[in-house]
């Protein structure tokens, strides 16, 4: 395997077990999940901080751990740049001493023109001489990505960069996070538990739960494709539903649904085929949902295909869209508790449709945006 | 004041700063070591070290006795090659002051190491730093206050020592009586003067003591 970055690690733990396995082509790898999933415990094993029970960590053909051959470098020597969560900056060292810390062995000349180069490059220039308690949080997130970067690792590791910032910072830093990251070329690994986070800064997205990798694939891939009903879950997907196979095809899967019969795009990628009147998971994007307006005629069924009807029974203000929970008219309980979808349109569209006032619509999904998850 | 005064002062003062530089030199790796290390024995290591704090004085003078006096376990051999016993010297009066204040810094210090973010001993050692020099270069300053105001503590606790001095040094006049053993003399003797001037001088001593222990204490929290 030529990946850049090679992961294979079980670690066992009182009460928990970390068994994950994933790989990656250089640049930023997201390891995403839920708190507890065994993320940060694998970014310890990487950086040598904790030794794995079993399993092999190969940086570009570097082996760093492998149980099998003996092999365990200490972290000293690993070059693995690590930004801990909260940073962990010296507070008795200045800027340039937190940034040159891991330079000590280099000859003073070239130590100061290395510090000099990172403190500009991160823009941290003039800010030398300060302590990290004189620096605001923006700042204190650079001088410890400067710190791990001065060292030129070979990789670098980030634990919840952005979790110790405040929110309107949060989403303005995660975006000079995404531009340092790719400007540095190094290969990195994010740990984060916000999937938009792991979107926004990950190439790949490894997603965990329970100490396992339940899915590793590039971030669009996911994103349209989750491996599983259980990784939707963790993404937080609404409308992850439960069905009845009628019919599958390579191209196609028919499924009946809370009385409708539905027509979904079957997996170009996986093709997959579950047998007649085998139970399946799928689940439908609140923004593709689309409201049939009243005033252009009745609905086509040849253009607007798996239309429904029913009804609004509670709807939320977010600010630029509404969210709405639509009740189905078919009889029987609702597949959600007290709704079957939630659907979600853009103020605009509420307004003009006067949704606050007209409950009852007709709405159709087109088949491309209703999306199985393989059991 | 006396010459007997003067010298039971002088001794007081010699014994506490050798009784607080043994400290430094012992309490602080134990007490890095008792915060971060994990390794068999170290509950019965923390149990003997701050045994003394809570046993009476007499007590750990006698253990002192038992190990280092003439016929002790360490103090008969020494005394069969050399002819020499540690017991009734003024160096007795350091070692027992040093037992007796070790727990103060040791639980000190302690507090301060651990409470120092163990993630920056980690940041250190993925830039290179050997667990030594982390805890050289980045532990132990990041816990000076902390150790600091526990020296001073143990130098307060070594200048007031009296039972376990009594027991391992004797209270030798000129030789090894300390100040608060001088206080006892004159009390013993009626010498009232004599005894209201010591114990002012250790009154005002300790209360300095402690003055600065609070202010270091402020700031390592």
């Amino acid at each position: 395997m030529s990946a850049r970055l090679e992961v294979r690690l079980v670690k066992r733990l009182p009460g928990f077990t970390l068994d994950a396995q994933w790989s990656a082509d250089g640049g930023v790898a997201a390891l995403f999940g839920p708190s507890g999933a065994g993320k940060t415990l694998t970014l310890s094993c990487m950086a040598g901080l904790l030794r794995p029970d079993a399993g092999r960590i190969v940086v570009d053909g570097r082996v760093l751990f492998d149980a099998a051959a003996g092999v365990d470098v200490p972290p000293q020597a690993r070059r693995v740049g690590y930004v801990f969560q909260g940073y962990a900056l010296f507070p008795h060292r200045t800027v340039a001493e937190n940034v040159g810390f891991g330079l000590r062995d280099r000859p003073r000349a070239e130590r100061e023109r290395r510090v000099a180069e990172v403190v500009t490059r991160l823009g941290l220039g003039g800010f030398e001489r300060r302590h990290p308690s004189e620096l605001s949080g923006g700042q204190r997130q650079r001088v410890a990505l400067g710190r791990a970067l001065a060292i030129d690792p070979a990789l670098l590791l980030l634990d919840e960069p952005l979790s110790a910032l405040d929110a309107p910072l949060r989403a303005a830093l995660r975006n000079d996070l995404r531009a340092i990251l790719s400007e540095w070329g190094t290969a990195a690994v994010v740990v984060t538990h916000d999937f938009s986070e792991a979107y926004r800064l990950g190439d790949r997205i490894v997603v965990y739960d329970h100490g396992r990798v339940v899915q590793s694939a590039p971030r669009a891939e996911l994103l349209w494709q989750p491996a599983s009903e259980a990784v939707a879950r963790i993404m937080d997907i609404p409308n992850v539903l439960h069905g009845t196979v009628v019919k599958a095809t390579p191209d196609r899967i028919q499924l009946r649904w809370r009385g409708q019969l539905l027509e979904a795009v079957n997996s170009p990628t996986r093709s997959y085929l579950p047998p007649p009147e085998s139970p399946l998971a799928f689940f439908i994007r609140p923004e593709y949902v689309r409201l049939i307006r009243k005033d252009r005629g009745p609905a086509d069924p040849g253009h607007h295909m798996n239309l429904m009807t029913g009804t609004v029974v509670a709807d939320e203000d977010f600010g630029t869209t509404w969210t709405l929970r639509i009740r189905l008219d078919h009889p029987g309980p609702p597949a959600q508790g007290d709704y079957d979808l939630q659907v979600e349109v853009p103020h605009l569209v509420y307004e003009i449709l006067e949704i606050d006032r007209d409950r009852h619509w007709e709405f159709s999904i087109h088949r491309g945006s209703i999306h199985v998850l393989p059991a | 004041m006396t010459d007997e005064t003067l010298s039971a002062l002088a001794l007081s003062v010699r014994v506490a700063v050798l009784a607080t530089l043994a400290n430094a030199f012992v309490g602080i790796p134990l007490a890095y070591v008792l915060a971060r290390r994990r390794f068999r024995g170290r509950a019965l290591l923390d149990l003997l070290v701050t045994l003394p704090l809570v046993l009476p004085p007499t007590v750990t003078g006698y253990y002192l006795i038992v190990l280092l006096g003439r016929r002790g376990w360490l103090g008969a051999p020494v005394y069969a090659a050399t002819g020499w016993s540690i017991a009734f010297t003024w160096y007795a009066a350091v070692v027992a002051a040093t037992v007796m204040a070790l727990p103060l810094l040791v639980r000190t210090a302690r507090a301060a190491i651990e409470s120092v973010d163990r993630d920056l001993e980690k940041a250190a050692w993925t830039l290179g730093r050997s667990e030594w020099r982390t805890a050289l270069e980045v532990t132990l300053p990041l816990a000076r206050n902390g150790i600091l105001a526990g020296l001073v503590l143990a130098f307060a606790r070594a200048l007031g020592e009296f039972g376990a001095t009594l027991m391992l040094a004797g209270n030798i006049p000129g030789r090894t009586t300390t100040v608060p053993l001088a206080i006892y003399t004159a009390v013993q003797t009626g010498e009232e003067t004599m005894a209201l001037a010591l114990v002012a001088i250790l009154t005002v001593l300790s209360c300095l003591v402690l003055v600065v222990a609070g202010r270091l204490g402020a700031r390592a929290a």
